[in-house]
């Protein structure tokens, strides 16, 4: 019909809007540095005199990052083995055991035997609740807590010891990061569906094989983008250690602009530092999801997230 | 009541409906067969507007609807719809449901619509679940609800999409036997359906579709009976083994 | 992460038999009193260290008090931006959608610490002069933190109005709806319930954000007791397992706070529950 005239008012409407859109995004940031920088200009040349000091910030950061990484990737994966795993209610081995019981055994010998499935898994079940508790309080807890935490202890115990804040603030770190890590490895073994786990012992496969050519490849792929989205919240969060004194990113950031007052550039340098990191490989990160992502399956992971 | 004339669509490069034409008295069911792809979901779409044509016309009621001054909503006021995976509002109980639409968009009153969803849900056999929300009603309870939403919007014409294609076979004769009792009360309606015997039975007339056109049209028996194209013979040759 | 606790770790934590959640709540008992004893039998620590809590009580009650007014001022502007720019995103605007994407892609990608500073600094110039203050620092660092969670709201609202069914939209459209009727009776209403159980982590979230006022001398809990530290422990008048004592009150009162309200959230969701409507997928 007139589709075609009511697609070129359409069309012209999408021009408008999509200058609109340029011109709102531009206009806004226009418009804030303005107002920061329009009263005393912008000193370039003091930026530009920074920059190593802003590397090696930038250096340390990565540094303390990268190991509490994958200090914490270790704990993490434990930890979310042992709250993937099922553990039977007390209950039911109570149940159980007395309805396989073998009549011909010994009364002493099947109360051992019942002795030692509960001990097993009291035992299973004991560590199970510890990984919860941990987990619980780390992500219930601020990590500025956390870290004075750390930090204190050390204080306490080795008032002494080299490089005590730094040492303090990658344990914090690590500490902090198992625990997100360690959901990260839960959701990522939980949801590999269990009807996986049957089919692959009705071909045959042991347990072990089972979790070795089906569980694990499937799991791992489900769990690489919101690990590699970890690793940019644990770089963010790694700011959180200026109150304890190190001098990464922010911390030098702040002290730079303490001193200098030019509070302005030292922070437009700190805010670009982050998000010449972030925003790459956030990109990379997505790209890399959407590569190896497996359809219809999918741990819920949003981006990184703050870990404060 | 409802012409279609010379609609075409395009979905980027491909050319969903080459110009299809027909017309739909008043009072009359229609029903389009074919096989997947044929674009009669599509067509279904152009009418209430729910996909809009790139070249033809839609009249309802000899008002031509995919004009830019008039607006969308009033050809779906006149025109209801029921869906092929019934789309009740899951937030919402059966009554809820059905009144929805004559409350918000009829302005009607919240007891008067409740009044008027009762009653048609009692018409389509569900009067005591009236309470029940989408999750607790099977697909055959959950489409009648739909067809019942669709009724309180007083259409002129309603339009079916395969809308007993996503039901188990325990559940379409209830939805069949609803849509046979509209006819037989004189609703217009266009019906895309694979259930041919519903079609013998209740279509005034059948249209054949394939990769965007109509094939061929006619009178139940003379499609099934005795098909003029070679397509349309293999594809009821198929249908009715 | 958390939110694949959210929606995944409920699916597997359902309690299979009756008394779950009380075993559990025994659980929970028995591990603190545990802790408890462990410290005060095998190191000495007392808990209850009157000479700590004479001083400190007052300090940490006033923390509390500062801490719950932060949350106030900073929740309710956090969602209702947030709100908007998850709204914004899926809008078919570009003039909407695109500032919106700005925003959120910046501040997601700066740590909250870093946008806190630099509220509290910078933000008081852009006032004239007679509203510049200290509290005027204070505040607008604390909105600060609110624009940073905003962020992560809008996200959450967009994953809710993009996990709607389509056939929802479709069916009020076909009714005769508007589009903003539709959204507003529609696809509103379920994309809420589908964006409460990560909207619950992000709140636990803003909860523990507010530490970060303690850097530009917020006078919160963390804040206070980071203060009362320094002056009784470091000067050498306070015993340092005080600081082992004060942390872990500290951090018991922030868990507290995070517990409430994700249970809290948990019990709402379970009122408005939509049978039959999944959890947000991507």
């Amino acid at each position: 019909m007139a589709s075609a005239l009511q697609q070129e008012g359409r069309s012209r409407a999408r021009v408008f809007d999509t200058i609109a859109g340029i011109a709102l995004t531009v206009g806004a940031i226009a418009f804030v540095m303005d107002i920061f920088v329009g009263r005393s200009g912008f000193d370039f040349g003091y930026v530009q005199g920074e920059i190593p000091g802003f590397f090696d910030a930038t250096k340390l950061t990565f540094y303390a990052t990268s190991l509490a990484y994958f200090g914490g990737m270790g704990i993490g994966f434990l930890v979310g083995w042992a709250r993937a795993a099922r553990s039977a209610p007390l209950a039911r081995i109570l149940h159980d055991r007395s309805a396989l019981v073998d009549e011909e055994a010994p009364r002493w010998e099947t109360r051992v035997d019942t002795g030692v499935a509960i001990l097993f898994s009291g035992v299973k079940h004991t560590v199970r609740r510890i990984a919860d508790g941990y987990v619980e309080i780390i992500r219930g807890t601020p990590l500025f807590v956390q870290i004075v935490f750390a930090w204190s202890v050390l204080i306490v115990n080795y008032p002494r010891l080299n490089q005590l804040e730094l040492i303090a603030g990658i344990v914090a770190l690590t500490v902090n990061t198992g625990a997100y890590q360690g959901e990260i490895f839960r959701a990522g073994l939980q949801t590999v569906h269990s009807g996986q786990v049957e089919a692959a012992r009705a071909i045959g496969l042991s347990r072990w094989r089972a979790m070795r050519y089906v569980i694990l490849p499937q799991a791992l792929r489900l769990i690489i983008p919101p690990l590699t989205n970890e690793y940019i919240g644990l770089l963010k969060a790694s700011s959180l250690l200026l109150v304890i004194g190190v001098q990464e990113i922010t911390g030098y950031g702040r002290s730079e602009a303490f001193r200098t007052f030019k509070v302005f550039e030292a922070f437009a340098m700190v805010t670009g530092i982050y998000l010449l990191i972030t925003i790459p490989l956030s990109k990379v990160v997505h790209a890399v999801e959407m590569r190896y992502r497996i359809p219809g399956l999918g741990i819920q992971a949003m981006g990184p997230q703050t870990h404060v | 009541m409802i012409r279609v004339e010379r609609i075409h669509k395009h979905f980027g490069r491909l050319h969903v409906l080459r110009g299809i034409t027909f017309d739909l008295p008043r009072g009359e069911a229609l029903v389009i067969i074919g096989p997947s792809g044929s674009g009669k979901s599509t067509l279904l779409r152009c009418i209430n507007l729910l996909v809009e044509p790139d070249e033809g016309k839609v009249i309802i009621d000899g008002v031509q609807v995919n004009r830019p001054d008039i607006r969308p909503e009033w050809a779906r006021q006149q025109v209801g719809m029921v869906f092929q995976s019934f789309n009740l509002f899951t937030h919402l109980n059966a009554l809820e449901n059905v009144a929805l639409g004559p409350i918000r968009v009829k302005g009607m009153a919240r007891e008067a619509a409740e009044e008027k969803a009762k009653q048609l849900l009692a018409r389509v056999g569900l009067a005591a679940k009236t309470q029940a929300f989408p999750a607790e009603l099977s697909g055959g309870q959950q489409q009648r609800v739909a067809i019942a939403r669709a009724l309180a919007m007083d259409p002129k014409a309603i339009l079916f999409d395969e809308p007993t294609s996503a039901l188990d076979p325990e559940y379409i004769r209830e939805v069949l036997d609803v849509m046979t009792a509209l006819a037989r009360d004189g609703m217009t309606m266009v019906v895309v359906t694979h259930e041919m015997g519903f079609a013998s039975n209740v279509a005034q007339r059948i249209l054949f579709m394939d990769a965007g056109m109509i094939i061929e049209e006619g009178r139940p028996e003379e499609i099934f009976g005795n098909p003029k194209h070679e397509r349309t013979r293999a594809f009821v040759g198929k249908i009715l083994r | 992460m958390a939110t694949a606790e959210a929606t995944l770790g409920r699916q597997t934590e359902r309690a299979p038999f009756p008394h779950a959640s009380a075993i559990r709540i025994t659980e929970a008992l028995v591990g603190g009193t545990i802790f408890v004893v462990v410290l005060e039998v095998f190191l000495g620590f007392n808990l209850l260290d009157p000479a700590l809590w004479s001083l400190y009580g007052s300090v940490f009650l006033a923390g509390i008090v500062r801490t719950l007014t932060y949350i106030a001022l900073v929740l309710p502007v956090s969602v209702s931006i947030g709100f908007a720019l998850g709204w914004a995103r899926v809008s078919r605007f570009r003039a909407l959608a695109w500032p919106a994407t700005v925003y959120v892609e910046f501040f997601r990608g700066v740590p909250p610490l870093v946008i806190v500073i630099f509220a509290s600094i910078l933000g008081p110039n852009l006032f004239p002069e007679r509203f510049q203050s200290v509290q005027l620092g204070l505040i607008l660092g604390a909105l600060a933190i609110g624009l940073h969670s905003a962020s992560f709201q809008g996200e959450i609202f967009r994953a809710g109005f993009q996990s709607v069914p389509r056939g929802q939209l479709e069916a009020a459209q076909a009714i005769g709806m508007q589009p903003l009727q539709s959204m507003r009776s529609v696809v509103l209403p379920q994309a809420l319930r589908l964006s409460l159980p990560p909207l619950s982590n992000e709140f636990a979230v803003l909860i523990k954000d507010t530490s970060l006022m303690a850097i530009i001398s917020g006078g919160e809990l963390f804040h206070r007791s980071q203060l009362f530290m320094d002056q009784s422990v470091l000067t050498g008048t306070g015993q340092l397992h005080w600081l082992f004592i004060v942390w872990t009150a500290v951090a018991a009162v922030y868990f507290v706070m995070t517990f409430t309200v994700t249970r809290a959230m948990r019990l709402l969701e379970r009122k408005y529950h939509a049978r039959g409507l999944e959890g947000i997928s991507i």
